[in-house]
Protein backbone atom coordinates (compact mmCIF):
# COMPACT_ATOMS: atom_id res chain seq x y z
CA UNK A 1 0.00 0.00 0.00
CA UNK A 2 1.41 3.38 -0.95
CA UNK A 3 0.33 6.64 0.54
CA UNK A 4 1.40 10.23 0.53
CA UNK A 5 2.22 12.41 3.52
CA UNK A 6 3.42 15.97 3.92
CA UNK A 7 5.53 15.04 6.97
CA UNK A 8 6.54 11.65 8.34
CA UNK A 9 7.65 11.68 11.98
CA UNK A 10 9.66 8.66 13.07
CA UNK A 11 9.14 7.87 16.75
CA UNK A 12 5.99 7.67 18.87
CA UNK A 13 7.38 9.10 22.09
CA UNK A 14 6.64 12.48 23.63
CA UNK A 15 8.74 14.32 21.01
CA UNK A 16 7.16 12.68 17.98
CA UNK A 17 3.61 13.07 19.27
CA UNK A 18 4.17 16.68 20.36
CA UNK A 19 5.67 17.61 16.99
CA UNK A 20 2.76 15.97 15.17
CA UNK A 21 0.23 17.81 17.34
CA UNK A 22 1.89 21.19 16.79
CA UNK A 23 2.18 20.72 13.02
CA UNK A 24 -1.49 19.73 12.79
CA UNK A 25 -2.53 22.64 15.00
CA UNK A 26 -0.76 24.96 12.58
CA UNK A 27 -2.86 23.51 9.79
CA UNK A 28 -0.48 20.99 8.22
CA UNK A 29 -2.46 18.16 6.62
CA UNK A 30 -1.36 14.55 6.14
CA UNK A 31 1.08 14.25 9.04
CA UNK A 32 2.01 10.64 9.79
CA UNK A 33 3.73 9.33 12.92
CA UNK A 34 5.47 5.98 12.50
CA UNK A 35 6.24 4.03 15.66
CA UNK A 36 8.03 0.68 15.64
CA UNK A 37 6.20 -0.58 18.74
CA UNK A 38 3.51 1.08 20.89
CA UNK A 39 3.41 4.77 21.85
CA UNK A 40 5.87 5.49 24.73
CA UNK A 41 7.61 2.14 24.19
CA UNK A 42 11.03 3.80 24.09
CA UNK A 43 12.62 6.27 26.48
CA UNK A 44 9.39 8.21 27.12
CA UNK A 45 7.73 5.29 28.87
CA UNK A 46 10.92 4.36 30.69
CA UNK A 47 11.96 7.73 32.08
CA UNK A 48 11.74 9.17 35.58
CA UNK A 49 9.16 11.65 34.24
CA UNK A 50 10.31 14.61 36.27
CA UNK A 51 10.26 18.18 35.05
CA UNK A 52 12.49 20.86 36.45
CA UNK A 53 13.17 24.47 35.64
CA UNK A 54 16.40 24.42 37.63
CA UNK A 55 18.98 24.32 34.86
CA UNK A 56 22.44 25.74 34.43
CA UNK A 57 22.07 27.31 30.98
CA UNK A 58 19.70 30.07 30.01
CA UNK A 59 18.17 28.15 27.14
CA UNK A 60 17.46 24.99 29.12
CA UNK A 61 15.77 27.17 31.76
CA UNK A 62 13.62 28.76 29.06
CA UNK A 63 12.75 25.47 27.35
CA UNK A 64 11.81 23.93 30.70
CA UNK A 65 9.82 26.96 31.83
CA UNK A 66 7.89 26.85 28.56
CA UNK A 67 7.15 23.18 29.17
CA UNK A 68 6.08 23.69 32.81
CA UNK A 69 3.69 26.45 31.75
CA UNK A 70 2.26 24.08 29.16
CA UNK A 71 1.95 21.10 31.52
CA UNK A 72 0.08 23.27 34.06
CA UNK A 73 -2.77 23.57 31.56
CA UNK A 74 -2.13 20.53 29.37
CA UNK A 75 -5.38 18.69 30.19
CA UNK A 76 -7.39 21.70 28.96
CA UNK A 77 -5.15 22.66 26.03
CA UNK A 78 -5.06 19.12 24.67
CA UNK A 79 -8.69 18.38 25.57
CA UNK A 80 -7.65 15.30 27.51
CA UNK A 81 -10.51 13.62 29.35
CA UNK A 82 -8.27 11.83 31.82
CA UNK A 83 -5.39 13.40 33.75
CA UNK A 84 -1.71 13.76 32.93
CA UNK A 85 -1.13 13.72 36.73
CA UNK A 86 1.08 16.80 36.90
CA UNK A 87 2.15 17.12 40.53
CA UNK A 88 4.19 20.21 41.34
CA UNK A 89 5.92 19.11 44.50
CA UNK A 90 9.12 20.85 43.50
CA UNK A 91 12.63 19.57 42.95
CA UNK A 92 15.11 19.50 45.80
CA UNK A 93 18.55 19.35 44.22
CA UNK A 94 21.20 18.57 46.81
CA UNK A 95 24.81 19.75 46.70
CA UNK A 96 27.39 17.37 48.13
CA UNK A 97 30.61 19.07 47.00
CA UNK A 98 31.96 22.62 47.30
CA UNK A 99 31.99 22.81 43.52
CA UNK A 100 28.28 22.04 43.42
CA UNK A 101 27.55 24.65 46.09
CA UNK A 102 29.26 27.25 43.92
CA UNK A 103 27.54 26.08 40.73
CA UNK A 104 24.11 25.93 42.39
CA UNK A 105 24.41 29.49 43.69
CA UNK A 106 25.20 30.62 40.13
CA UNK A 107 22.31 28.53 38.78
CA UNK A 108 19.83 30.12 41.22
CA UNK A 109 20.96 33.59 40.17
CA UNK A 110 20.48 32.69 36.50
CA UNK A 111 17.13 31.03 37.15
CA UNK A 112 15.83 33.97 39.21
CA UNK A 113 16.83 36.38 36.44
CA UNK A 114 14.60 34.33 34.08
CA UNK A 115 11.57 34.41 36.40
CA UNK A 116 12.14 30.97 37.91
CA UNK A 117 11.53 31.19 41.68
CA UNK A 118 14.26 28.79 42.83
CA UNK A 119 16.14 29.37 46.08
CA UNK A 120 19.30 28.20 47.77
CA UNK A 121 18.80 26.30 51.05
CA UNK A 122 20.95 25.18 53.97
CA UNK A 123 20.98 21.44 54.81
CA UNK A 124 18.60 22.20 57.73
CA UNK A 125 16.15 24.03 55.48
CA UNK A 126 16.31 21.15 52.99
CA UNK A 127 15.40 18.74 55.77
CA UNK A 128 12.32 20.78 56.57
CA UNK A 129 11.08 20.08 53.03
CA UNK A 130 12.11 16.41 53.03
CA UNK A 131 12.11 15.25 56.68
CA UNK A 132 13.58 11.80 55.95
CA UNK A 133 16.66 13.35 54.34
CA UNK A 134 20.01 12.75 56.07
CA UNK A 135 21.13 16.38 56.08
CA UNK A 136 24.67 15.47 57.19
CA UNK A 137 25.29 14.03 53.71
CA UNK A 138 24.80 17.38 51.97
CA UNK A 139 26.32 20.86 52.01
CA UNK A 140 23.27 22.67 50.69
CA UNK A 141 20.43 22.41 48.23
CA UNK A 142 18.28 24.33 45.81
CA UNK A 143 14.52 24.12 45.61
CA UNK A 144 11.95 25.29 43.10
CA UNK A 145 8.26 24.81 43.68
CA UNK A 146 7.38 24.97 39.96
CA UNK A 147 9.10 21.65 39.32
CA UNK A 148 7.47 18.28 39.65
CA UNK A 149 6.56 15.19 37.76
CA UNK A 150 3.81 13.77 35.63
CA UNK A 151 2.66 10.57 34.02
CA UNK A 152 4.55 10.01 30.75
CA UNK A 153 1.98 7.54 29.39
CA UNK A 154 -0.97 9.86 29.91
CA UNK A 155 0.97 12.88 28.67
CA UNK A 156 1.98 11.19 25.41
CA UNK A 157 -1.52 9.80 24.98
CA UNK A 158 -2.94 13.30 25.47
CA UNK A 159 -0.72 14.68 22.68
CA UNK A 160 -1.46 11.69 20.44
CA UNK A 161 -5.23 11.90 20.85
CA UNK A 162 -5.23 15.66 20.26
CA UNK A 163 -3.09 15.13 17.15
CA UNK A 164 -5.41 12.44 15.82
CA UNK A 165 -8.43 14.69 16.32
CA UNK A 166 -6.62 17.22 14.12
CA UNK A 167 -6.15 14.59 11.42
CA UNK A 168 -2.73 13.15 12.20
CA UNK A 169 -2.34 9.46 11.39
CA UNK A 170 -0.43 7.45 13.99
CA UNK A 171 0.89 4.10 12.80
CA UNK A 172 2.02 1.91 15.68
CA UNK A 173 3.80 -1.42 15.29
CA UNK A 174 5.19 -0.07 12.04
CA UNK A 175 8.93 -0.04 11.55
CA UNK A 176 10.86 2.21 9.19
CA UNK A 177 13.13 -0.01 7.11
CA UNK A 178 14.50 2.51 4.63
CA UNK A 179 14.33 6.12 3.49
CA UNK A 180 14.51 7.15 -0.18
CA UNK A 181 16.68 10.14 -1.05
CA UNK A 182 16.93 11.53 -4.59
CA UNK A 183 19.38 14.29 -5.42
CA UNK A 184 19.87 15.08 -1.69
CA UNK A 185 16.13 15.41 -1.16
CA UNK A 186 13.85 13.20 0.90
CA UNK A 187 11.43 11.27 -1.32
CA UNK A 188 9.74 8.72 0.90
CA UNK A 189 9.84 6.21 3.72
CA UNK A 190 9.71 2.43 3.44
CA UNK A 191 7.93 0.82 6.39
CA UNK A 192 6.88 -2.69 7.29
CA UNK A 193 3.35 -1.57 6.38
CA UNK A 194 4.10 -0.06 3.00
CA UNK A 195 5.66 2.97 1.35
CA UNK A 196 4.90 6.56 2.32
CA UNK A 197 5.82 9.21 -0.19
CA UNK A 198 6.89 12.41 1.61
CA UNK A 199 9.21 15.41 1.20
CA UNK A 200 9.89 15.71 4.96
CA UNK A 201 11.09 13.22 7.56
CA UNK A 202 11.49 14.12 11.23
CA UNK A 203 13.83 11.89 13.17
CA UNK A 204 12.44 11.66 16.71
CA UNK A 205 13.61 8.10 17.27
CA UNK A 206 15.36 8.79 20.60
CA UNK A 207 17.88 6.08 21.42
CA UNK A 208 17.60 4.67 17.90
CA UNK A 209 18.04 7.95 16.01
CA UNK A 210 21.46 7.01 14.59
CA UNK A 211 19.99 3.97 12.87
CA UNK A 212 17.51 6.29 11.17
CA UNK A 213 20.36 8.68 10.30
CA UNK A 214 22.28 5.82 8.70
CA UNK A 215 19.35 5.27 6.31
CA UNK A 216 20.07 8.65 4.71
CA UNK A 217 23.84 8.54 5.29
CA UNK A 218 23.74 11.27 7.91
CA UNK A 219 26.03 10.61 10.83
CA UNK A 220 24.32 11.90 13.97
CA UNK A 221 26.80 12.82 16.72
CA UNK A 222 24.98 11.20 19.63
CA UNK A 223 25.33 7.92 21.44
CA UNK A 224 22.83 5.87 23.40
CA UNK A 225 23.43 4.90 26.98
CA UNK A 226 21.46 2.61 29.24
CA UNK A 227 19.99 4.20 32.37
CA UNK A 228 18.14 2.15 34.95
CA UNK A 229 15.36 2.83 37.42
CA UNK A 230 13.94 0.80 40.27
CA UNK A 231 10.51 1.08 41.81
CA UNK A 232 9.45 0.23 45.37
CA UNK A 233 6.22 -0.92 46.89
CA UNK A 234 3.77 1.90 47.59
CA UNK A 235 3.43 3.67 50.93
CA UNK A 236 1.35 6.65 52.03
CA UNK A 237 2.57 10.01 50.62
CA UNK A 238 5.68 11.17 52.51
CA UNK A 239 7.88 12.94 49.95
CA UNK A 240 6.54 15.88 47.99
CA UNK A 241 9.51 16.90 45.82
CA UNK A 242 11.80 15.00 43.53
CA UNK A 243 15.12 14.66 45.38
CA UNK A 244 18.10 14.84 43.07
CA UNK A 245 21.86 14.91 43.43
CA UNK A 246 24.40 15.15 40.60
CA UNK A 247 27.60 14.12 42.38
CA UNK A 248 25.64 11.73 44.62
CA UNK A 249 24.14 10.38 41.40
CA UNK A 250 20.52 9.88 42.36
CA UNK A 251 17.06 11.12 41.55
CA UNK A 252 14.01 9.88 43.35
CA UNK A 253 10.36 10.80 43.46
CA UNK A 254 7.31 9.33 45.10
CA UNK A 255 4.64 8.96 42.41
CA UNK A 256 0.96 9.63 43.25
CA UNK A 257 0.37 5.89 43.58
CA UNK A 258 2.84 5.84 46.51
CA UNK A 259 5.77 4.01 44.94
CA UNK A 260 9.25 5.52 44.88
CA UNK A 261 11.04 5.66 41.54
CA UNK A 262 14.81 5.77 42.05
CA UNK A 263 17.34 6.17 39.27
CA UNK A 264 20.90 7.19 38.45
CA UNK A 265 23.40 7.33 35.65
CA UNK A 266 26.52 5.20 35.30
CA UNK A 267 29.51 6.49 33.33
CA UNK A 268 30.86 2.96 32.92
CA UNK A 269 27.81 1.79 30.95
CA UNK A 270 28.59 0.33 27.52
CA UNK A 271 27.51 2.63 24.70
CA UNK A 272 25.07 0.36 22.93
CA UNK A 273 21.37 -0.29 22.65
CA UNK A 274 20.87 -2.80 25.43
CA UNK A 275 18.00 -2.19 27.83
CA UNK A 276 18.45 -5.19 30.09
CA UNK A 277 18.50 -4.83 33.88
CA UNK A 278 21.63 -5.39 35.95
CA UNK A 279 22.09 -6.46 39.57
CA UNK A 280 25.00 -4.03 39.88
CA UNK A 281 22.58 -1.15 39.43
CA UNK A 282 20.25 -2.48 42.11
CA UNK A 283 23.09 -2.85 44.60
CA UNK A 284 24.65 0.57 44.04
CA UNK A 285 21.35 2.40 43.67
CA UNK A 286 19.92 0.98 46.89
CA UNK A 287 23.05 1.98 48.79
CA UNK A 288 23.00 5.55 47.47
CA UNK A 289 19.29 5.89 48.24
CA UNK A 290 19.64 4.54 51.78
CA UNK A 291 22.63 6.78 52.51
CA UNK A 292 20.76 9.94 51.55
CA UNK A 293 17.22 8.92 52.53
CA UNK A 294 17.65 6.20 55.20
CA UNK A 295 13.94 5.56 55.72
CA UNK A 296 13.67 4.15 52.19
CA UNK A 297 15.75 1.18 53.34
CA UNK A 298 12.61 -0.35 54.81
CA UNK A 299 10.87 -0.47 51.43
CA UNK A 300 10.87 -3.56 49.25
CA UNK A 301 11.89 -3.12 45.62
CA UNK A 302 9.17 -4.35 43.29
CA UNK A 303 11.09 -4.34 40.01
CA UNK A 304 13.56 -2.45 37.87
CA UNK A 305 13.87 -1.53 34.21
CA UNK A 306 16.08 0.34 31.80
CA UNK A 307 15.81 2.81 28.94
CA UNK A 308 18.12 4.70 26.64
CA UNK A 309 19.46 8.22 27.08
CA UNK A 310 20.45 9.61 23.70
CA UNK A 311 23.51 11.62 24.70
CA UNK A 312 25.26 14.53 23.05
CA UNK A 313 28.68 15.90 23.99
CA UNK A 314 27.13 18.96 25.66
CA UNK A 315 24.02 17.26 27.11
CA UNK A 316 21.71 19.48 25.06
CA UNK A 317 19.42 18.36 22.24
CA UNK A 318 19.93 18.65 18.50
CA UNK A 319 17.08 20.58 16.86
CA UNK A 320 16.55 21.36 13.21
CA UNK A 321 17.43 20.46 9.62
CA UNK A 322 20.68 18.94 8.37
CA UNK A 323 22.82 20.32 5.55
CA UNK A 324 23.37 16.96 3.84
CA UNK A 325 19.77 16.04 3.03
CA UNK A 326 16.96 18.47 2.31
CA UNK A 327 13.80 17.63 4.22
CA UNK A 328 15.51 15.64 6.98
CA UNK A 329 14.97 17.13 10.45
CA UNK A 330 16.35 16.11 13.82
CA UNK A 331 14.81 16.25 17.29
CA UNK A 332 17.31 14.00 19.04
CA UNK A 333 20.09 13.89 21.63
CA UNK A 334 17.97 14.94 24.59
CA UNK A 335 20.50 13.46 27.00
CA UNK A 336 17.92 12.35 29.51
CA UNK A 337 15.56 15.31 29.49
CA UNK A 338 13.53 14.74 26.34
CA UNK A 339 10.33 14.00 28.20
CA UNK A 340 10.28 17.21 30.19
CA UNK A 341 11.15 19.31 27.12
CA UNK A 342 8.39 17.64 25.07
CA UNK A 343 6.02 20.61 24.77
CA UNK A 344 8.87 22.96 23.81
CA UNK A 345 10.22 20.39 21.32
CA UNK A 346 6.81 20.09 19.65
CA UNK A 347 6.33 23.83 19.35
CA UNK A 348 9.86 24.66 18.18
CA UNK A 349 10.20 21.79 15.70
CA UNK A 350 6.87 22.69 14.09
CA UNK A 351 8.05 26.29 13.77
CA UNK A 352 11.39 25.24 12.27
CA UNK A 353 9.73 22.90 9.74
CA UNK A 354 7.31 25.64 8.66
CA UNK A 355 10.07 28.24 8.45
CA UNK A 356 8.52 30.40 11.16
CA UNK A 357 10.52 32.32 13.78
CA UNK A 358 10.99 30.07 16.81
CA UNK A 359 9.49 30.81 20.24
CA UNK A 360 12.88 30.14 21.82
CA UNK A 361 16.03 30.53 19.73
CA UNK A 362 17.65 27.15 19.18
CA UNK A 363 19.57 27.97 16.02
CA UNK A 364 22.89 27.09 17.65
CA UNK A 365 21.60 23.66 18.70
CA UNK A 366 22.20 22.29 15.20
CA UNK A 367 23.94 19.01 14.46
CA UNK A 368 27.13 20.62 13.20
CA UNK A 369 27.93 22.54 16.41
CA UNK A 370 30.04 19.58 17.56
CA UNK A 371 32.12 19.58 14.37
CA UNK A 372 32.59 23.34 14.77
CA UNK A 373 33.54 22.86 18.42
CA UNK A 374 30.78 25.22 19.56
CA UNK A 375 29.36 23.25 22.44
CA UNK A 376 26.74 24.73 24.78
CA UNK A 377 27.63 22.79 27.90
CA UNK A 378 24.90 22.10 30.48
CA UNK A 379 26.51 21.61 33.90
CA UNK A 380 23.47 20.22 35.73
CA UNK A 381 22.71 16.72 34.52
CA UNK A 382 22.40 13.25 36.04
CA UNK B 1 -7.69 -23.78 64.14
CA UNK B 2 -4.78 -26.20 63.94
CA UNK B 3 -4.55 -29.73 62.58
CA UNK B 4 -4.22 -31.95 65.64
CA UNK B 5 -4.74 -35.30 63.96
CA UNK B 6 -3.58 -36.41 60.58
CA UNK B 7 -3.82 -39.84 58.81
CA UNK B 8 -0.11 -39.91 57.98
CA UNK B 9 1.72 -37.24 59.95
CA UNK B 10 2.09 -37.52 63.69
CA UNK B 11 2.22 -34.47 65.95
CA UNK B 12 2.48 -36.43 69.21
CA UNK B 13 6.16 -35.90 69.87
CA UNK B 14 6.02 -32.29 68.86
CA UNK B 15 6.38 -29.93 71.81
CA UNK B 16 6.53 -26.45 70.42
CA UNK B 17 7.29 -23.51 72.68
CA UNK B 18 4.51 -20.96 73.08
CA UNK B 19 5.22 -17.45 71.81
CA UNK B 20 3.33 -14.38 72.99
CA UNK B 21 2.74 -11.40 70.74
CA UNK B 22 0.47 -8.36 70.49
CA UNK B 23 -2.03 -8.01 67.66
CA UNK B 24 -4.02 -4.79 67.41
CA UNK B 25 -3.47 -4.11 71.10
CA UNK B 26 -4.50 -7.55 72.35
CA UNK B 27 -2.22 -10.34 73.50
CA UNK B 28 -2.15 -13.50 71.37
CA UNK B 29 -0.26 -16.76 71.53
CA UNK B 30 1.40 -18.71 68.75
CA UNK B 31 3.81 -21.60 68.57
CA UNK B 32 7.50 -21.72 67.81
CA UNK B 33 7.93 -22.10 64.05
CA UNK B 34 4.75 -20.19 63.22
CA UNK B 35 4.69 -17.36 60.78
CA UNK B 36 2.75 -14.36 62.03
CA UNK B 37 -0.06 -15.29 59.64
CA UNK B 38 -0.22 -18.92 60.73
CA UNK B 39 -0.43 -17.87 64.37
CA UNK B 40 -3.23 -15.42 63.58
CA UNK B 41 -5.04 -18.00 61.45
CA UNK B 42 -4.82 -20.52 64.28
CA UNK B 43 -6.26 -17.90 66.61
CA UNK B 44 -9.22 -17.40 64.28
CA UNK B 45 -8.19 -14.09 62.73
CA UNK B 46 -9.42 -14.28 59.14
CA UNK B 47 -9.42 -10.67 58.00
CA UNK B 48 -5.84 -9.50 57.57
CA UNK B 49 -6.37 -6.15 55.91
CA UNK B 50 -8.53 -4.10 53.61
CA UNK B 51 -8.05 -3.04 50.02
CA UNK B 52 -6.47 0.42 50.00
CA UNK B 53 -9.01 1.85 47.53
CA UNK B 54 -12.35 0.03 47.89
CA UNK B 55 -11.86 -1.10 51.51
CA UNK B 56 -13.01 -4.69 50.93
CA UNK B 57 -11.58 -7.19 53.43
CA UNK B 58 -8.58 -9.26 52.38
CA UNK B 59 -7.77 -12.66 53.85
CA UNK B 60 -5.01 -15.25 53.96
CA UNK B 61 -4.38 -15.88 50.28
CA UNK B 62 -1.12 -16.92 48.60
CA UNK B 63 0.77 -17.70 51.83
CA UNK B 64 4.13 -17.46 50.05
CA UNK B 65 4.84 -13.73 50.16
CA UNK B 66 3.66 -12.80 46.68
CA UNK B 67 0.13 -11.46 46.76
CA UNK B 68 0.20 -8.49 49.21
CA UNK B 69 -3.05 -9.67 50.78
CA UNK B 70 -1.57 -9.95 54.27
CA UNK B 71 0.57 -6.81 54.57
CA UNK B 72 0.73 -5.55 58.14
CA UNK B 73 2.78 -3.17 60.24
CA UNK B 74 5.16 -5.15 62.44
CA UNK B 75 7.18 -3.40 65.15
CA UNK B 76 6.53 -0.12 63.31
CA UNK B 77 7.64 -1.35 59.91
CA UNK B 78 4.90 -1.15 57.26
CA UNK B 79 4.07 -3.64 54.51
CA UNK B 80 5.48 -6.73 56.22
CA UNK B 81 4.35 -9.94 54.48
CA UNK B 82 3.19 -11.70 57.59
CA UNK B 83 2.70 -15.04 55.81
CA UNK B 84 6.46 -15.40 55.44
CA UNK B 85 7.60 -13.50 58.54
CA UNK B 86 8.55 -15.74 61.46
CA UNK B 87 6.76 -15.05 64.71
CA UNK B 88 8.97 -13.80 67.52
CA UNK B 89 8.32 -13.22 71.24
CA UNK B 90 6.85 -9.81 71.99
CA UNK B 91 6.21 -8.73 68.41
CA UNK B 92 3.76 -5.85 68.00
CA UNK B 93 1.60 -6.54 64.95
CA UNK B 94 -0.98 -4.09 63.64
CA UNK B 95 -3.41 -4.25 60.74
CA UNK B 96 -2.64 -1.60 58.24
CA UNK B 97 -4.84 1.16 56.89
CA UNK B 98 -4.13 2.35 53.38
CA UNK B 99 -0.69 1.75 51.97
CA UNK B 100 1.27 1.82 55.19
CA UNK B 101 3.21 4.68 56.66
CA UNK B 102 6.97 4.77 56.58
CA UNK B 103 8.36 6.46 59.67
Amino acid sequence: MTKTASVVIIGGGISGCAIAYNLAKKGVKDVVVVERSYLTSGATGRCGAGIRTQWGTERNCKLAKFSVDFFENANEILGYKRDIEFKQGGYLIVAATEKEVEQFKKNVELQNSLGIPSKYLSPQEAKEIVPHLDETKILGATFCELDGHLNPFHTTEAFAQAAERLGVEIMTFTEVVGIDVEGDKIKGVHTTKGYISTPIVVNAAGGYCRQIGDMVNVDIPTYSERHQILVTEPVEPMQEPMVMGFSLNIYTQQVPHGSFLIGRGDPTEPKDLRITSSWQFMEKMAKTACDLLPALGKLAVVRQWAGLYNMTADAQPIYGPVKEVEGFYLAVGFSGHGFMLGPATGQIMAEIILGEPTTIDVSDLDKDRFARGELVLEPSVV
Amino acid sequence: MRIEEHPILSFENEKRKKIKFIFDGKEYEGLEGDTIASALHAAGVKVLGHHYANNRPRGFYCAIGNCSSCLMTVDGEPNVRICVEELKEGMVVETQKGKGELK
